[in-house]
């Protein structure tokens, strides 16, 4: 009743208050939701980087492919396109900024990891644990990094992170 | 429509083509010519056309200014500086709120954001402004102050399922790098501000800024933020400063 009388009291002179029927949801809480963890140190896992061909298999898929809805190829064994609740598994998508052996529409906003053994392994200039910790929270040794972080906000698991850095650390 | 910035133009220009990787960079024959038809013939014209129609039987420039409290001769100027605070809304609002406060003022239904209405009133309105630069004042008062800061924010904040945030593709550092075979555009030089809403060519539809932001949020993984939320709207004003000063061009054409 009140606010009935106060309404028309604006409305009659001419400064109603309008501000109600703006369209304004909330979004703290959707944004709190969404926020990353923060930067986390990972001890790399015992027998970690591997040469066996399986291994190597799903580092280069996950390197090269976008998301299960986005791949052309049949994933390989131990890979899934579709998880179990039907979204589609999300890959690394490392070429959107590296370039690498046999990239095909690589960008260049991260360093290129062509011949990666040869150039940073061999020379000493990287160890595996460096390679693991990038994947894994970029942020660790780069606190203003542009890299996607992988496996402190779960969007893989940690033998993924050893797939791909297998992949990289590998003589092709 | 005809002035697109020449830097604009040779980004959608490099990005037109679907071949492979290095064709990718360049354009074919029938790609630059489909562009130069866009630009003299932008399909969201038509839409801008429609917005002019429904803002004229649903509003009107007269009630329009008034509920703004401007005089009608200065609403394009008036225009130019949006997002700005609005004394009948009593906060920092975009031009697509201040259509929905119009619509409520003139005893309309409200229609949403996302509306075709809101969306096509919403160009056309800013239309009027074309050809004067962006004015933008963030610095007016305290709520835009406020906004200017949580704009900010959300475009440093890392989040989503990758981590990144809008600085991780947009800031100083890395423009004109590549992600996958795009180049990482110059909000500034792009004219951000001033060509959205623009034509997508890549989704033969007219997008709206604050959509646009969406859909990079979506591509990176970053959960959508809902249209006319503060911190939408303050990305709005962030976004916006970045390119202060840049020609309104309504309606633009991109990639
Ligand atoms: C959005 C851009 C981006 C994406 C996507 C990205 N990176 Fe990076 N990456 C960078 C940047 C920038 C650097 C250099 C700065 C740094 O080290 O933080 C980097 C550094 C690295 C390095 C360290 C190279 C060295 O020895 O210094 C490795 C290894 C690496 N990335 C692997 C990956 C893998 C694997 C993926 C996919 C899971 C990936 N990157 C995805 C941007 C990216
Ligand atoms: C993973 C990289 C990435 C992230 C993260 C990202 N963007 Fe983008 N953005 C791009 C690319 C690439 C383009 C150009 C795409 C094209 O040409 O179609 C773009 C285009 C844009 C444009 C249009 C520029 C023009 O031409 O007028 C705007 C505005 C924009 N982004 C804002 C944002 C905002 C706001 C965020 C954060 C919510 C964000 N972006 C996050 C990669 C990104």
């Amino acid at each position: 009743m009140r606010i009935a009388i106060i309404l028309g009291i604006a409305t009659l002179l001419g400064a109603a208050d309008l501000s109600s029927v703006i369209e304004s949801p909330d979004a703290t809480a959707i944004l709190k939701k969404d926020a990353l963890p923060a930067p986390k140190v990972f001890a790399m896992p015992q027998g970690c980087i591997s040469e066996d061909p399986a291994v190597i298999a799903r580092g280069k898929y996950i390197f090269h492919n976008l998301n299960g809805k986005d791949a052309k190829d049949p994933a390989p064994q131990g890979l899934v396109k579709i998880l179990p609740d039907g979204k589609e598994k999300q890959f690394g998508n490392c070429v959107a900024c590296h370039n690498i052996e046999g990239a095909k529409g690589y960008g260049n906003i991260g360093p290129d990891l062509t011949n990666y053994k040869g150039l940073f392994m061999e020379s000493g200039a990287r160890k595996h644990e460096f390679v693991y910790q990038k994947i894994a929270d970029a942020r660790v040794d780069n606190p203003t990094t542009h890299m996607t972080i992988n496996l402190t906000n779960d969007l893989m698991n940690e033998r993924e992170i050893c797939d791909l850095a297998s992949y990289i650390v590998l003589k092709k | 429509m005809r002035k697109l910035s020449v830097s604009a133009t040779l980004i959608a220009l490099a990005l037109l083509s679907t071949a492979n990787a290095e064709e990718k960079m360049s354009m074919s024959d029938a790609d630059k010519a489909m562009y130069a038809e866009m630009l003299e013939n932008n399909p969201a014209a038509m839409d801008v056309a429609e917005g002019e129609e429904m803002f004229e039987r649903l509003i009107g420039n007269e009630a329009y200014a008034k509920m703004l409290g401007v005089k009608e001769k200065d609403l394009p100027k008036y225009l130019s500086g949006f997002p700005r605070v609005v004394k009948s809304a009593g906060k920092v609002v975009t031009i697509a709120q201040t259509l929905q406060m119009a619509m409520a003022d003139r005893g309309q239904s409200v229609p949403k954001l996302e509306s075709n209405e809101i969306i096509k009133m919403s160009a056309y309105v800013k239309s009027l402004a074309n050809g004067l630069k962006t004015s933008i004042d963030v610095k007016s008062d305290k709520q835009m102050k406020e906004m200017m800061a949580l704009g900010q924010e959300v475009f440093e904040q890392r989040r989503g399922g990758r981590g990144l945030s809008c600085n991780s593709c947009h800031s100083a550092d890395i423009i004109g790098q590549r992600l996958r075979m795009q180049p990482l555009p110059d909000l500034g030089v792009n004219k951000a501000a001033g060509t959205w809403p623009a034509y997508r060519m890549t989704q033969s539809q007219m997008v709206t800024l604050d959509k646009r932001f969406q859909q990079c949020m979506e591509n990176a993984l970053l959960a959508k933020i809902p249209l006319g939320s503060r911190e939408m709207v303050g990305l709005e004003v962030y976004v916006t400063n970045k390119t202060k000063g840049n020609e309104i061009q309504i309606p633009g054409l991109k990639r």
